[in-house]
C-alpha cells in the first residue's frame, strides 16, 4: 500500500538521522540508562475561573525515563493536555515538584523559553502550521527566531545547515516531494508530518505529542504513529504521546493512565 | 529579518484589508505632503510676488492717508506736496532697499480724455522689475514713456511726437510700456524734472515709494520712518501685506490642525486593523511561541508588520500626492482667498523623506499596543483545542 510504503521508507531513513554532526536526539549524553526525562512529585495544577476551581491534576507522581515511548491515556478531561503542557514548560504547576530534563520547574519565574526551544518539540492535534509558509519554511520556523540569552545570531553557515536539515527532516517524514507546498496544498496526514519535522528541527531531547492523530483517519494515523515510534526506536528520542485512542495503547513501551487528574496504573 | 518576512507574508494574506489600511495611511500622508508642500510653496511664491510688487511702503504728505493712497493709485490732482529733500532722508534709512520719488499731475482737457502724468527717474524702474519697455528709457528731458492703454488710445509708437493738451508742450515717445495690468498702463511717464517744470512744482514730490529690505519687516520700517519725520504719512502700500501675513499665520494653524487630524485618523485605523489581525491570529501566535518564539519575537513580528503597512502607506501617499498635485492645488486655491500664481505643490525630496519618516513613526506608535498584546498571548490558552 502506498502509505505503508511511505512509512517504511521513512523508517529506514530515521536511523540515518542519528544526525552525523548534530548531537543525537537522546535525552542525555550520559550512558546511564536510568536517566529521568520527566519527574513529577505531587504535581498539581488547579485552574481558577472566577469562583470555580478545577483541579486538573491532583498531585500525581511519575517518572519518565530517557528513551521511553510513553502513552498518556485517559478520557476527555482527565488531565492529559494539562500534564503535557507542564512537561513541555508551557505552563507552571500550582503545587508539587516537576523536573524536566534535569531542570526544576517552579511555580513561576521566567527563563524556560530558551530551554523549551532547544530541548522540547511539540506536535498538536491541530497541526498549527503557518498558512503563509511552505512546508520547508514551516519546518525552519523554530530555528529562525531571535535567539536571546547569548545564543547569538545564526551565521550563514548555520542557516544553510538548518535549511539542509529541514529538507532532510521532510525527506525523513516522507515529504521530500512536498517541500514547497503550502499547508493548504497538503493533506491532513501530510500536514502532521510537516509538524513532526518541525518539532524535530531544533534537535529536541523530548518530543511531546498531544493527540497527534486525533484529526486523522486510521490509515494516516498509523503512518504518523509509526513515524513517532521509529523516531523513538532508531534515534532514542524520548516521546510522550497523549491520546484517548485505545487501539494505540499496546504499541507504547509504557502507558500512563490518567483518570480525573490522578494516575491510575497497576 | 524573520519578523519582516512573516509580517510581509501576513500582509499579502489579506490583500483587501491590507490595501484599505495602506490606503488610509496613504491618504493621510498624501494630505500631509500636499499641505506641507503647499504651505512652503505658498510662502515662497508669496514672497516672490511681494518682491515683484516692488514698493511696500508709501510716503505721502500729511493728510488723509487713504485719500492720498487712492489718488496715488488711481491718479488725480494732488492736494499737497512734500519737499524733495525728504527722499534723501528716506533713502538713508537702513530698512529701505530702494526709494523712488514721484511727482504726479493730471490735465483734464474739456471733452477729451484726462491725462495722468507721473514724473519719475531710474529709481522707479527698480520698483517695477516686471516692466518691459518697447523702445528705450528716456533719452532726453522731453522723452516720455506711454502706458499701453494710453498708447493704444492715441495710436502712438516709439519715436512719435505727443502733445500735452492744455499746456504747450511737445514730447517724444521713447518707449511704450508692455501691459502690466496695473494702473501704470494708463499713465504717461516722463522725467521727474520735466514734469516738475511743466507743473511749476520744482523741488516737490507727491509721494515716495519704498521697497523694504525685508518684506516681513515692513511694519518695523513704517514705524522707523514715522519716527524719522513727523511731517509725513507713512503706510504700507496696500492692506494686502497685512492681510496676507495674517492669512499665512492662520493657514499655518489650519494646516497643522488638518495634518494632525489626518495622522491621528490614519494611526487609529492602522492600530485597529493590526489589533484585529492580532486577535484573529491568537492561535497562530500562541503556536509560534510554543515553537520557540519569545515574547520579544512576537512583539517584533507585529511591530514589523505595522511598520511595513505604514511605510507602504507613506510611499503610496507621497506618490499619490505628487501625481495628483495639480488637482489638489486647484482645490486648495478654490478654498483660500488669495493665492499667488505659479505651481505651489512641487516635488521636494526633504518633504518626501519627512513624510516617509513620519509614516514609519506612525507605525512605530500604532504598532506598539497590538505588538504588546501579541507578546502577551499565552501559548497554552491560544492553542487549546475547543
Ligand atoms: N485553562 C483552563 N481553565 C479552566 N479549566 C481548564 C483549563 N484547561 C483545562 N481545564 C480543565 O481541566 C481538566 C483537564 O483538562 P485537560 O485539557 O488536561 O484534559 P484532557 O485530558 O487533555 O482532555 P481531552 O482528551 O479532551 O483533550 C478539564 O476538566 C478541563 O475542563
Ligand atoms: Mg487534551
Amino acid at each position: 500500500m502506498d502509505r505503508d510504503q511511505e512509512t517504511k521508507g521513512s523508517r529506514d531513513r530515521v536511523s540515518d538521522l542519528s544526525l552525523g554532526t548534530r548531537e543525537p536526539l537522546r535525552c542525555s549524553t550520559g550512558a546511564a540508562e536510568a536517566n529521568p526525562a520527566v519527574v513529577a512529585r505531587g504535581l498539581t495544577r488547579v485552574y481558577r475561573r472566577g469562583a470555580e476551581t478545577i483541579r486538573a491534576l491532583k498531585g500525581i507522581d511519575l517518572d519518565i525515563q530517557c528513551g521511553e515511548f510513553v502513552g498518556v491515556v485517559g478520557h476527555s478531561g482527565a488531565g492529559k493536555t494539562t500534564f503535557l503542557n507542564l512537561a513541555g514548560l508551557m505552563d507552571r504547576p500550582t503545587e508539587g515538584r516537576l523536573t524536566v530534563l534535569g531542570h526544576d520547574v517552579g511555580k513561576r519565574g521566567a527563563g524556560f523559553d530558551a530551554l523549551r526551544r532547544k530541548n522540547i518539540g511539540f506536535v498538536f492535534q491541530e497541526f498549527y502550521l503557518m498558512p503563509t509558509l511552505t512546508a520547508v519554511e514551516n519546518v525552519l520556523l523554530p530555528t529562525m527566531w531571535g535567539r536571546g540569552n547569548g545564543e547569538g545570531r545564526m551565521s550563514n553557515v548555520e542557516l544553510k545547515g538548518s535549511k539542509h536539515r529541514a529538507e532532510e527532516l521532510l525527506n525523513l517524514v516522507g515529504l521530500g516531494q512536498r517541500m514547497t507546498h503550502k499547508p493548504s496544498e497538503l493533506s491532513g496526514g501530510e500536514m502532521q508530518r510537516v509538524a513532526v519535522a518541525r518539532a524535530l528541527v531544533n534537535s529536541p531531547r523530548l518530543l511531546l505529542a498531544d493527540e497527534p492523530t486525533g484529526n486523522l483517519d486510521t490509515l494516516t494515523r498509523d503512518g504518523i504513529f509509526n513515524l513517532l515510534l521509529a523516531l523513538n526506536r532508531d534515534s532514542g528520542l524520548t516521546v510522550i504521546v497523549a491520546t484517548h485512542d485505545l487501539s494505540l495503547e499496546s504499541r507504547f513501551t509504557r502507558v500512563i493512565r490518567l483518570e480525573d487528574g490522578e494516575v491510575k496504573n497497576g | 529579518m524573520i519578523w519582516f518576512i512573516l509580517g510581509f507574508k501576513n500582509l499579502i494574506r489579506r490583500p483587501t484589508r491590507t490595501v484599505l489600511t495602506v490606503l488610509g495611511v496613504a491618504i493621510a500622508i498624501a494630505v500631509l505632503y500636499s499641505l506641507f508642500e503647499f504651505q512652503q510653496g505658498y510662502q515662497s511664491r508669496l514672497k516672490g510676488e511681494l518682491g515683484a510688487l516692488g514698493a511696500h511702503v508709501m510716503v505721502v504728505p500729511k493728510g488723509c492717508p487713504y485719500e492720498a493712497a487712492t489718488i496715488a493709485l488711481h491718479g488725480g490732482k494732488w492736494p499737497r506736496y512734500m519737499d524733495e529733500s525728504l527722499l534723501d532722508k528716506v533713502k538713508a534709512n537702513p530698512g529701505v532697499a530702494e526709494a523712488a520719488g514721484v511727482i504726479m499731475d493730471a490735465v483734464f482737457p474739456p471733452g477729451g480724455q484726462s491725462v495722468i502724468m507721473l514724473g519719475i527717474d531710474e529709481d522707479y524702474m527698480k520698483l517695477r522689475p516686471a516692466w518691459k519697455l518697447r523702445g528705450s528709457w528716456f533719452t532726453s528731458d522731453s522723452s516720455i514713456i506711454l502706458g499701453p492703454s494710453v498708447a493704444e488710445d492715441s495710436k502712438l509708437e516709439p519715436g512719435d511726437l505727443w502733445t500735452l493738451p492744455e499746456k504747450n508742450e511737445t514730447l517724444r515717445v521713447s518707449a511704450v510700456l508692455g501691459r502690466t495690468n496695473t494702473q501704470d498702463d494708463g499713465f504717461v511717464f516722463m522725467p521727474r524734472r520735466t514734469l516738475q517744470r511743466i507743473s511749476g512744482l520744482e523741488g516737490k514730490l507727491v509721494l515716495i515709494l519704498i521697497k523694504a529690505m525685508k518684506v516681513d519687516q515692513t511694519d518695523a520700517l513704517v514705524a522707523s520712518l514715522k519716527a524719522d519725520e513727523v511731517d509725513m504719512n507713512v503706510f504700507p502700500l496696500s492692506e494686502l501685506l497685512g492681510t496676507i501675513s495674517a492669512l499665512m499665520a492662520s493657514t499655518r494653524v489650519f494646516v497643522s490642525a488638518i495634518i494632525l487630524i489626518a495622522i491621528i485618523l490614519g494611526g487609529v485605523g492602522v492600530l485597529n486593523t493590526v489589533l484585529m489581525a492580532v486577535f484573529e491570529r491568537t492561535r497562530e501566535i500562541g503556536m509560534m511561541k510554543a515553537m520557540g518564539g519569545s515574547r520579544s519575537d512576537m512583539f517584533k513580528l507585529v511591530w514589523a508588520e505595522t511598520m511595513l503597512t505604514t511605510l507602504l502607506g507613506g510611499l503610496v501617499g507621497v506618490g499619490l500626492a505628487v501625481v495628483s498635485s495639480r488637482l489638489v492645488e486647484a482645490i486648495i486655491r478654490g478654498m483660500i482667498p488669495y493665492a499667488p500664481k505659479g505651481s505651489l505643490i512641487g516635488f521636494s525630496l526633504p518633504t518626501m523623506l519627512f513624510c516617509i519618516g513620519l509614516s514609519l513613526l506612525l507605525g512605530l506608535l500604532a504598532g506598539f499596543y497590538p505588538a504588546f498584546r501579541a507578546a502577551s498571548i499565552k501559548p497554552i490558552e491560544a492553542i487549546k483545542t475547543e
